[in-house]
């Protein structure tokens, strides 16, 4: 699915972005995403990547790429409200809208769940 | 770049394709940014640019091959990671990103011909700059102390030959000998670091070099996480460390390097191994190219990191006035994202968005011992302030603190991939 060159990169937002609207056109799995939705899902994670690899490559840290987009907005809503416990997973939810985190799911379930590094 | 393009092109029809032809046309002349100096700041805004937009050419100034992480450092020092494994290279940002890294120092910005003038004579213009040059040290608030006597009494606040030497004269100290850390006075890079360092060297201390004792100078009367700190130095290395602070003492006021001794107001302390972290402010080109104010720093536009100073220039990182955000690698990695999307908004014409700016910390107090703040920001009246913090406590049970070290590791893998691709 990924393309030599340019495109191979992941964190390429310009490419995640054509990835992205690439994958919900075919799934339509949680509604129609505009190109600005995708730019923005793009913004978003680029909050994770401090954090979380967005190739799937983590050791030691759960892995987010790929992740289903209902599961991603479930724990983000219990690590919004405590019932998830994590420090760090609740100042990060908290700082995100409901609407955001939608944005963000969507993003991150169109990624693949790990890509090959060159 | 164009596989967008050329995709809305198919579906667009023909009228569609001659209308990119005229778009291709123009973004022949890409908008140009020059970032100069490759550190956490300086990397991460290129690679964010570059991946943000095609139509931007994104030039990053650096003179050194490599970059050592001042962060994860003591992990070094304590003989507990190697160098290199602190070590990264800009390949990956050339070769995935695009993006032209120069290895060369930057000398000079002229504003207003908006060019920055490199070592070797060369000019690179720009649309816009980023200049994240990292701290410099305050020589001269202290007698004695200058770049030579650093030599000696190493500060190890970059990640270089600095860190080095201090392991070195650390792995070499005889046991009984004393371990002075001269904290600085806030505000300066890595809250937390100095009484990690003292965490982490007295574990190494406590196997080789166990009757070793270490002291802390502090200018400060107190200090972040000071209740961690003071409750992991008490289990984990009882009666090894002390902290003096500066009501104390007055702090340092001269040092001597022949002697290796540190004197206060009243009292001579003769250090086996000194460390003098002196008082900070902004790297020297920020100074050189008028982004600092009277404070010694470079004050910003909290939304677009845009110099008030020198419109068209950029600053990150620790060199800012960051209001409420500490100055630690993770923060200046937030700060740069959020500047490198303000900058493509402002080149492309599109939507910057919310900016979010966030911190998070992984402090090791020992190797299975680790602590964590998280903070989150957000810009008031031209400032940046405090949204949520929250911050480890005393007392969290030893499975929840080792879980945090084991995730360190981790953070620091996925971090650095984050910032040099």
């Amino acid at each position: 699915m990924i393309a030599n060159g340019r495109a191979a990169s992941v964190a390429n937002l310009g490419c995640l972005v054509a990835l992205s609207i690439a994958a919900s056109v075919s799934a339509l799995a949680a509604g129609p995403v505009t190109a600005a939705d995708a730019a923005r899902g793009a913004r978003l994670a680029a909050i994770c990547a401090s954090c979380h690899r967005l190739d799937g490559r983590d050791k030691g840290i759960p892995s987010i790429a790929g992740m289903d987009q209902k599961q991603l907005v479930v724990s983000m809503a219990a690590f919004k409200s405590g019932a998830r416990a994590s420090q760090i997973m609740h100042a990060v939810a908290l700082m995100l809208s409901d609407e955001e985190i939608a944005t963000l799911a969507n993003y991150l379930a169109a990624l693949p769940r790990e890509t090959k590094v060159r | 770049m164009t596989w967008t393009r050329r995709k809305f092109g198919m579906l667009a029809g023909a009228a569609g394709i001659a209308a990119l032809g005229v778009r291709a046309a123009k973004s022949a002349a890409k908008a140009r940014v020059v970032v100069v100096g490759g550190g956490i700041g300086g990397a991460t805004v290129a690679k964010y640019l570059a991946a943000s937009a095609a139509s931007i050419d994104v030039t990053l100034v650096e003179p050194k091959p490599c970059y050592t992480t001042c962060f994860f450092s003591n992990y070094y020092l304590a003989g507990m990671r190697s160098f290199e494994s602190l070590t990264h290279d800009y390949q990956r940002l050339a070769r995935r990103y695009g993006i032209k890294v120069v290895h060369e120092s930057a000398t000079a910005i002229d504003p207003a011909a908006k060019t920055v003038m490199l070592g070797g004579g060369a000019k690179l213009e720009y649309d816009r700059c980023v200049v994240a040059p990292g701290i410099s040290f305050e020589f001269g608030s202290f007698e004695g102390y200058d770049q030579a006597a650093m030599q000696i009494m190493p500060a190890a606040w970059n990640g270089g030959p600095q860190t080095k030497l201090l392991r070195k004269q650390l792995e070499s100290m005889e046991d009984g000998g004393l371990f002075v850390i001269g904290a600085p006075p806030d505000p300066f890079r890595c809250p937390p670091g100095p009484y990690e360092r003292a965490c982490l060297v007295a574990y190494y201390f406590k196997q080789f070099k166990p009757r070793a004792k270490i002291l802390i100078l502090d200018a400060k009367d107190t200090f972040f996480e000071q209740d961690l700190f003071q409750d992991a130095w008490n289990r984990h290395y009882p009666g090894m460390i002390e902290w003096l602070p500066g009501q104390f003492t007055g702090g340092i006021k001269s040092v001597d390097v022949k002697t290796r001794t540190i004197r206060t107001k009243g009292e001579t302390f003769r250090a086996s191994v000194a460390n003098i972290i002196p008082p900070q402010m902004a790297g020297e080109f920020a100074q050189k190219a008028g982004l600092t104010d009277q404070s010694g720093w470079c004050p910003v536009d909290p939304v677009s990191f845009e110099s008030t100073l020198q419109p068209g220039i950029h600053v990150v990182g620790d060199a800012i006035s960051g209001g409420d955000m500490p100055k630690s690698a993770f923060a200046t990695n937030s700060q740069a994202k959020v500047c490198a999307f303000a900058i493509a908004a402002a080149l492309t014409g599109s939507a910057p968005g919310e900016p979010h700016l966030y911190n998070t910390c992984f402090t090791i107090l020992s190797p299975d011992d680790a602590v964590t703040d998280s903070i989150s920001f957000k810009a008031v009246a031209g400032a940046i302030r405090i949204k949520d913090i929250f911050v480890s406590q005393v007392g969290e049970s030893d499975e929840l603190r080792r879980e945090v070290a084991q995730a360190a590791s981790g953070w620091y893998a996925a971090f650095t991939h984050d910032v040099f691709g």
